[in-house]
């Protein structure tokens, strides 16, 4: 029998999801050993003609990340989005928030344009956008557990999904005022995390006053940087993709803290869109429709 | 779904200015029965509507033509909506489609306009049905007895008559009820009787500090110098409507409207004086210091006469509007018990939300702040919202189209009594102004707003109780504050912030209403709409 042929394609990201398999370390080896890899940002030729499993990362931010998904997604039996790029648009989706002509005047300098690069799309898309997804593995980057876990059913043709319920259920920090009935704010104000005396360890990041996107992401990465002692950023993105967590944001904490100091904090749509801004309802400027260059 | 379409011509009103036919051809293709009558309040019609029901098998019906505020807030219409109930139809798939006071009768100049939005209500009514899911009922044997608040002479009388016909009662009074009961002298046999009977208890001094249940089953703990005692009644009768103290206590934990002066109000003074949106709360009308006695002991029995029509029923049924929380989703946040001004929301055991439904108001609040929307409300789910304003967006509407999303206790009645201040004035609004009724302004949920622009919609118009007459204590506030954050969301998409406006309104303020909505169409045109920068 046939060794399955897998395939491991980058589209626009930073290749941390690979870093994150990568990470696997020695328990990669038995995975190579029963796969052919057959395009891989460490195969030196990609053939991308017929696989049983791709795993696609990056989200689709030029004319040739089309292609190159059509092509992964007609030569691949399952087709894994993996990391928040692929799901969600990702972090690089904040750039739906200005035109391309801004975002070239800015990144290359006003009117000047690069010459044998990839055109760059309007705006940055999930690739769900584009091809059925069969398997989505969101988190910037996912953790190495979660995506062997992923990959490993992948092959063997399971199906796997991440739990849906929000971060809060598998972050272990207490809540107290959160719990009580009261017309109250559980905080006097809304403070970045480097303006607090002292973080308390155990108590809930929304009761000492920090913005943490916990309750709108979904579970699945084990709360880790609730743990490590900085709120959550929300990089998993929302349970249900129609919940869109800058929106729900708005919704859930206007009656926990004081909504006027969230008003002024440095960056209300930044902080609820940092890594799902294409997957918004409205997911780019106004009618953007791609004509902002003329 | 089996959907029975029925269409009141509300003895012409309707069809002077819509044509009925084509306001109905899309919904008529799917409908299992579709029948259109001169009115529905005849009897002969409401019998039909049952034996169809019961004939064709239906799941669902649409009464196109009276606003929804016609059946809930007259005892007529209660009856017609119980019929159908009785016949077999879920009370949650019963819904209006107001095509007379919210349409025929605010754009009679446009019959076009009329038409077609005629026929984006109908649809919104039928998605409502299709949507919904089936209410789940509580039964129970309402109990015979009645708290009444403030000890006045109606409230000595209508114990009295309580109290015949086998009640018990509980008189509390905020000072000394019992002397107060015992003044009048034409009464004193009255008084006598009351003061004496083994089933009447005076409570002096009495403060409500808690309460829950509904018609039949009312829990409420009275404090009062003695000390704290729970009582459970069937019904409260509201004596003293003008002590706003009564008021307040009470809107803490249960629906009462008030008015300009924060006395309690009735659903209709002229009609329905003692009845009010609670149906186990009822209200003994203000009267003047000159009223003569008779004036009194009528409105007392009135009063009196509510109740136990509402208590001598075999059972009562409160249908519960909120849903189970999907524990697939719910990770114990706890944003909805933070956000329930009623504290029925609470993190269990199991670390799952849970909700007290005795104390649960529907307001829709838990439901918003929801982030993972766990939880709905059945009388408005989230996929009902959603698709019937992506519907309304697709109306063959002409002009610029406005969502109005309207509080149902305030902008929706607003609306409605809109119709009198177009007929009187002549002045009215664009037909392209989209009525969304929703419970309360805290129903609304910021996503709504976002889907609404991106459905094509070129404005959202927010119509929600002003400050201190929310049913829902701050159902408007709690709105304000995510309407207004989502105005920076607005404002990153290049979306002019001021397409979103929220406008405080009384439910008689019809007048407003109309002055409103033609204020917002006076300044869309000058705003951003992302189409090439402000026109």
């Amino acid at each position: 029998m046939s060794k399955p042929r897998l395939a491991h394609v980058v589209l626009g990201g930073c290749e941390g999801c690979y870093v994150s398999l990568l990470d696997a370390g020695a328990a990669l080896l038995p995975l190579l050993e029963a796969v052919d890899l057959v395009a891989s940002p460490l195969v030196a030729e990609d053939d991308l003609t017929d696989c049983d499993v791709c795993l696609v990362e990056g989200a689709v931010t030029t004319e040739r990340d089309i292609e190159k998904l059509l092509q992964a997604r007609k030569a691949s039996r399952t087709l894994v989005a993996v990391g928040s790029c692929a799901v969600l648009g990702g972090i690089g989706g904040l750039r739906n928030l200005s035109t391309r002509a801004e975002v070239l005047d800015t990144a290359l300098g006003v009117g000047e344009r690069p010459t044998g690069v990839p055109e760059l799309t309007a705006r940055v898309q999930p690739i769900s956008d584009f091809v059925t997804v069969d398997m989505s593995v969101p988190g910037c980057a996912p953790e190495t557990e979660t995506l062997l876990e992923a990959l490993t059913a992948a092959l063997e043709g399971r199906d796997w999904a991440l739990p849906r319920r929000n971060m809060c259920d598998e972050c272990g920090r207490t809540k107290v005022k959160l719990l009580e009935h009261s017309s109250e704010f559980v905080s006097d104000s809304v403070y970045a995390i480097m303006e607090l005396d002292e973080i308390d360890p155990e108590l809930c990041f929304l009761e000492q006053g920090v913005i943490c996107m916990g309750p709108m992401t979904r579970e699945g990465c084990g709360a880790r940087c609730t743990v490590a002692g900085v709120p959550c950023r929300g990089c998993q993105g929302p349970s249900r993709p129609e919940f869109e967590q800058g929106g729900k944001m708005v919704d859930a904490l206007a009656a926990v803290l004081p909504a006027g100091a969230i008003m002024f904090m440095d960056d209300l749509v930044g902080t609820g869109y940092r890594f799902s801004m294409p997957i918004s309802i409205f997911p780019t400027i106004y009618d953007h429709g791609g004509d902002d260059d003329e | 779904m089996p959907l029975g379409l029925y269409v009141s011509r509300c003895g012409g009103k309707v069809d002077d200015v819509i044509d009925v036919d084509a306001a109905i051809a899309g919904v008529a293709a799917r409908a299992a029965v579709v029948r259109v009558f001169d009115d529905l309040f005849d009897p002969a019609a409401q019998e039909r509507v049952r034996r169809d029901v019961v004939d064709a098998e239906l799941d669902g019906v649409v009464l196109a033509g009276h606003s929804i505020e016609r059946y809930t807030k007259s005892l007529s219409g209660r009856h017609l909506i119980e019929g159908i109930v009785a016949a077999g139809i879920n009370p949650n798939r019963v819904v209006a489609a107001n095509i007379l006071e919210q349409v025929a009768l605010v754009h009679a100049d446009d019959p076009v306009g009329a038409t077609a939005k005629a026929k984006a209500v109908i649809e919104d009514a039928c998605r409502r049905v299709e949507l919904s899911d089936e209410a789940e009922g509580i039964v129970c044997e309402p109990r015979r007895s009645v708290l009444i608040l403030g000890v006045t002479t109606e409230a000595v009388v209508a114990a009295q008559r309580l109290l015949q016909l086998g009640f018990s009662v509980v008189l509390a009074d905020r000072g000394e009820g019992l002397s107060h009961a015992l003044q009048p002298s034409s009464l004193k046999a009255t008084s006598a009787y009351v003061a004496g009977h083994p089933n009447a208890e005076f409570v002096d001094g009495a403060r409500i500090s808690d309460g829950s249940g509904w018609v039949g089953d009312f829990d409420i703990v009275l404090n009062s110098d003695a000390g704290s005692a729970h009582y459970r009644v069937g019904g409260i009768l509201l004596a003293r409507p003008d002590v706003t103290q009564w008021i307040e206590e009470l809107r803490g934990h249960f629906k009462v409207d008030i008015d300009e002066n924060g006395h309690a109000r009735s659903i209709d003074p002229d009609t329905h004086p003692s009845e009010t949106i609670d149906p186990g709360i009822m209200v003994v009308p203000v009267r003047g210091s000159g009223d003569r006695t008779r004036e009194k002991v009528a409105a007392a029995d009135s009063a009196a006469m509510a109740l136990v029509l509402q208590l001598s029923q075999p059972t009562t049924v409160h249908y519960m509007d909120v849903s189970e929380v999907d524990e697939t989703l719910c990770g114990g946040c706890a944003s909805c018990v933070r956000t329930c001004a009623f504290g029925a929301c609470s993190i269990g055991e199991d670390g799952f939300s849970h909700v007290d439904v005795r104390r649960c108001r529907a307001c829709g609040k838990c439901v918003v702040s929801c982030p993972v929307g766990a939880r709905d409300i059945i009388s408005a789910p989230h996929d009902y919202l959603i698709e019937t304003i992506r519907g309304l967006a697709d109306s063959e509407v002409e002009g610029e189209k406005v969502l109005g999303f309207l509080c149902a206790g305030c902008g929706y009645p607003a609306a409605d009594g809109a119709s009198a201040y177009v007929e009187e004035s002549g002045e009215s609004y664009p037909a392209s102004f989209l009525p969304l009724r929703i419970p309360c302004g805290g129903r609304l949920d910021t996503l709504y707003v976002l889907e609404a622009f991106k459905a094509g919609f070129d404005g959202v118009t927010v119509f929600r109780c002003r400050e201190g007459h929310c049913h829902n204590l701050i159902g408007n506030l709690d709105m304000d504050r995510r309407m207004n954050l989502l105005r920076t969301v607005l404002r990153s998409r290049h979306l002019d912030d001021a397409r979103l406006r929220i406008v405080d309104i009384s439910p008689f303020e019809g007048e407003r209403f109309v002055e409103q909505i033609n204020a917002v169409y006076a300044t869309l045109g000058s705003l951003t709409n992302g189409k090439g920068g402000p026109q």
